[in-house]
């Protein structure tokens, strides 16, 4: 007898989030390494794999490459067998459906057929873009218990940043559970209320389904915070809150993103890594082939995270080394996050950096001041970039990819950007 | 390499390698982690498979299970595919060869079957308890060249220790013209490395000459040497026998020396990070945490370092808690060093726990053998086996052994002194 699929979940992968500068000029934000081995998007993945839900779409347009390479066959998540699978879905031209993704809830309106086909009982629907531990069977049983149209996972913020996300008004129905969404605002001027939406839905599919026709018809802005859950909330459609009182990582800006790099570090750090049980995919980049990380006689290592691959001869502290990295001798990285297979020459000196992969720094190069952590931002050097010995670079910098030498100057000033 | 030319590779891995101790007491001498997040197996089939070679056999026979968890389905060295395979081979009964395997040429000849099912015009038969770095289809092209019906890699060593290997002498050409099995006095350096290439015909005919004839070492190889032609491919880098406690120790060390010549990422060798013995894919990275210190040291992912590493390796979700001092040691998957701790010159087995301000390795009595295995713990080495429990506050001397699954109430007293051993009693 074939198996009834419960839950389906739909991951939301594919839009550009320019707030990441140069870390999104080639991929979209959530194949974003984080972390020190994984990826943005393996925080959805590894959360579904530890809930049990392993019939996955993942929707993505924007430079789908480095994701699509990233989510290989799913074996990583355990996503690869009779009733389970990871599907990739880029948008597709053929009768009636010849467009782009004009934005997140078109995404899912153009997958209507692929929704039909698996005709779960829920549709779980999901960001690939926040940090975040969540046992997504939780808040699933809640929409059970209540019977609702759709019920959102949102999370206190304060309510002086509210005005950055999608708010919900909930009543405390259940308590700390959660309860009868009874406003909705997606980014207020003056907000009044603090649940923000995480991007964290259950969808009843068939009225999800009958509310993106109609949206369809009736409108031309495709987003589920600004119209899809509007427009439920006109029809009275039942809508739950369900409260979330752990960690969420929304980094929208460069320097919010390196906040969530350093929430891994410390002893008892806010993003555990190890008990939220995150996996990657070891294939991709091939980092299953590194050996354990190696430190040299005159490596010094305080309060960081490294992965296996690395090469540490020089000093490093408050940082975060994805593999392939190598810190050479009398080299200082400070409070810092390098990608991939970047190259730290010999007494360079890197405070509060960002590198993307395949960067190499020669000899002597000081990039980002010293002084307080808190008084600098944070300086972003774009992927596969060469910067010669004795180059010195300020704070709050952006160095976009993959520049010709010609294009480097010797001295680079606080706020520069150079393209 | 064109799929008809493909040779079969055969792995011996079923030695016991005794000299290992309890490193070997539930797993064969392939399967014996090294190097943090490696099994010595991987470095031969990572061999086989950089060298281009897909049609793979592996011989077992002594304590298996851990070996064929790590093995898997071959995938991690790209064994699975149309034309590529590997297949375990442990000694079966049948209507004839319905026995163990008495020696090396006695598993390979049990295993005619398998060679003959596998059409190839040579067979590369090697040990899969070796660490180095080969390429094996170099190897071939000299055997092509030679005409060679038998080709042995061979590399020069000390001379003091031919007495371990298969010696040979030969002449301008490179044909070994003499063959001597562990000589007791050295006439040449020229020591067999274990990797054999033949021509499968001839291999065939030559098993089938005398079931008597078990080993190749002892006894097809010096035959062979005196009828026909049989070649030395010489071999100059790094290539260690890691079958005593000491010879593996250091070459774990030799991994933290850059001037070694051991180089396993470079080399291209890969773990196998999906099988159920260890899961990799689980580990995060390393954490360095509070005033950790780590020096000429390897690290694996998943492991938290709170106290201080000097020059030893750390396979994955190793904890050392602080003010503990690791020195000069190797510890294996999630072994727990308790606060205060100090361990110098160690070998810890998996899951090892151990308590807060324990020392392991004290005193300076490195001369001190180990009283019931002389010849196994004699450089000041202290061996500790898997899941056991070291008491707080207990001192353990140099070459003692713990044995596997030894709880706290087994220690007697509050020290052990240099040479004893302390076994888990049984119920």
């Amino acid at each position: 007898m074939k198996k009834k699929l419960q839950t389906l979940a739909m991951i939301l992968a594919g839009g550009r989030v320019d707030e990441l500068s140069v870390l999104t000029c080639y991929r979209p934000k959530s194949a974003v390494p984080f972390g020190g081995f994984a990826r943005v998007i393996d925080f959805p993945l590894s959360n579904l794999m530890n809930s049990g839900l392993e019939q996955v779409a993942i929707l993505s347009q924007y430079r789908s490459f480095s994701l699509i390479n990233h989510i290989g066959i799913g074996a990583a998540w355990d996503m690869l067998g009779r009733y389970r699978g990871v599907s990739i879905l880029p948008p597709s031209t053929g009768y009636g459906n010849t467009s782009w993704y004009k934005g997140s809830a078109d995404a899912v309106f153009q997958n209507s057929d692929f929704i039909e086909y698996h005709d779960p009982e829920e549709l779980l629907i999901l960001s690939g873009d926040h940090i975040y531990n969540m046992d997504y069977q939780d808040i699933i049983q809640y929409h059970r218990e209540k019977d609702a149209d759709l019920t959102i996972g949102c999370v206190q913020v304060p309510l002086d940043h509210a005005h950055r996300f999608g708010l919900a008004d909930i009543d405390n129905e259940d308590g700390n559970i959660g309860g009868r969404v009874l406003q909705y605002k997606e980014k207020p001027d003056h907000p009044e209320f603090n649940w923000a939406s995480m991007t964290v839905f259950c969808f009843k599919p068939k009225i999800l389904l009958e509310i993106l026709t109609d949206n369809a018809r009736e409108d031309d802005s495709f987003e589920f915070g600004r119209d899809i859950i509007p427009r439920m909330m006109f029809e009275k459609k039942k809508i739950y809150g369900y409260k979330f009182n752990g960690y969420w990582g929304y980094s929208r800006t460069v320097e919010e993103y390196w906040q969530a790099n350093m929430d891994l570090l410390g002893i008892n750090p806010k993003i555990k890594l190890d008990k939220w049980g995150i996996r990657t995919n070891l294939e991709h980049r091939d980092i299953r082939d590194a050996q354990p990380l190696k430190v040299g006689s005159y490596g010094e290592i305080t309060n960081s995270h490294i992965y296996n691959g690395c090469v540490i001869e020089g000093h490093v502290e408050n940082s975060i080394i994805f593999p392939g990295v190598h810190v050479k001798k009398d080299a200082v990285v400070k409070n810092s996050v390098l990608f991939f297979n970047n190259i730290v020459g010999k007494k360079s000196c890197l405070e509060k950096v960002i590198s993307d992969v395949n960067v190499t720094i020669g000899d002597e190069v000081t990039i980002g001041q010293p002084g307080p952590v808190e008084e600098k931002k944070v300086t972003l050097l774009g992927w596969n970039n060469y910067f010669p010995d004795n180059l010195e670079i300020g704070s709050n910098c952006t160095i976009y990819p993959q520049l010709s030498p010609d294009k480097i100057p010797t001295k680079i000033e606080n706020d520069e950007v150079i393209r | 390499m064109n799929h008809q030319d493909q040779p079969l590779v055969l792995i011996l891995a079923g030695g016991v390698g005794s000299r290992l101790n309890n490193l070997v007491h539930t797993r064969a001498k392939p399967a014996v982690p090294f190097g943090g997040i490696y099994r010595i197996i991987d470095f031969s089939l990572s061999n086989v498979m950089n060298s281009g070679m897909t049609q793979v056999g592996v011989l077992t026979q002594y304590k298996p299970l851990s070996l064929m968890r790590h093995l898997g389905t071959g995938e991690a060295w790209d064994f699975t595919g149309r034309t590529r395979g590997i297949k375990i081979l442990p000694p079966r009964t049948g209507s004839q060869d319905s026995d163990w395997y008495k020696g090396t040429a006695d598993a390979v000849r049990q295993n005619i079957d398998f060679i003959k099912s596998h059409p190839s015009k040579e067979t590369i038969i090697l040990s899969g308890d070796h660490i180095y770095r080969m390429d094996f289809a170099d190897m071939l092209r000299f055997h092509r060249l030679k005409k060679a019906d038998i080709t042995i890699g061979m590399m020069v060593v000390p001379k003091e220790d031919i007495h371990q290997f298969g010696a040979g002498i030969t002449n301008k050409d490179g044909r070994i013209i003499e063959w001597e099995e562990k000589p007791k006095v050295p006439r040449t350096n020229l020591a067999s490395m274990g990797i054999y290439i033949f021509d499968t015909e001839y291999l065939l005919n030559l098993l089938e000459e005398d079931r008597k004839e078990i080993d190749f070492g002892m006894h097809l190889i010096p035959k062979a040497i005196e009828r026909d032609d049989v070649f030395a491919y010489p071999f100059h880098d790094y290539w260690r026998d890691v079958g005593t406690i000491q010879s593996y120790w250091q070459a774990n060390m030799d991994l933290l020396d850059d001037h070694s010549g051991i180089a396993p990422e470079s080399w291209g060798i890969r773990p196998n990070m999906d099988s159920s013995n260890t899961t990799t894919a689980d580990f995060p990275p390393a954490r360095f945490l509070g005033r950790s210190k780590c020096q000429q040291s390897m690290i694996s992912a998943g492991c938290i370092i709170e106290g201080e590493v000097y020059n030893s390796v750390l396979a994955p979700g190793v904890r050392v808690r602080k003010n503990a001092v690791v020195r000069d040691s190797i510890l294996f998957h999630h072994v727990d060093v308790g606060e205060k701790s100090k361990i110098d010159l160690a070998v810890i087995d998996k899951r090892c726990n151990i308590a807060d301000h324990a020392i392991i390795g004290d005193g300076e009595e490195k001369n001190i053998v180990n009283i019931d295995f002389p010849t196994h713990l004699y450089t000041g080495i202290t061996l500790i086996g898997k899941d056991s429990h070291i008491p707080a506050h207990y001192t353990i001397g140099r070459n003692c052994i713990i044995d596997l699954e030894v709880q706290e109430h087994h220690f007697p007293g509050k020290k052990l002194n240099s040479g004893k051993t302390v076994h888990a009693s049984k119920k």
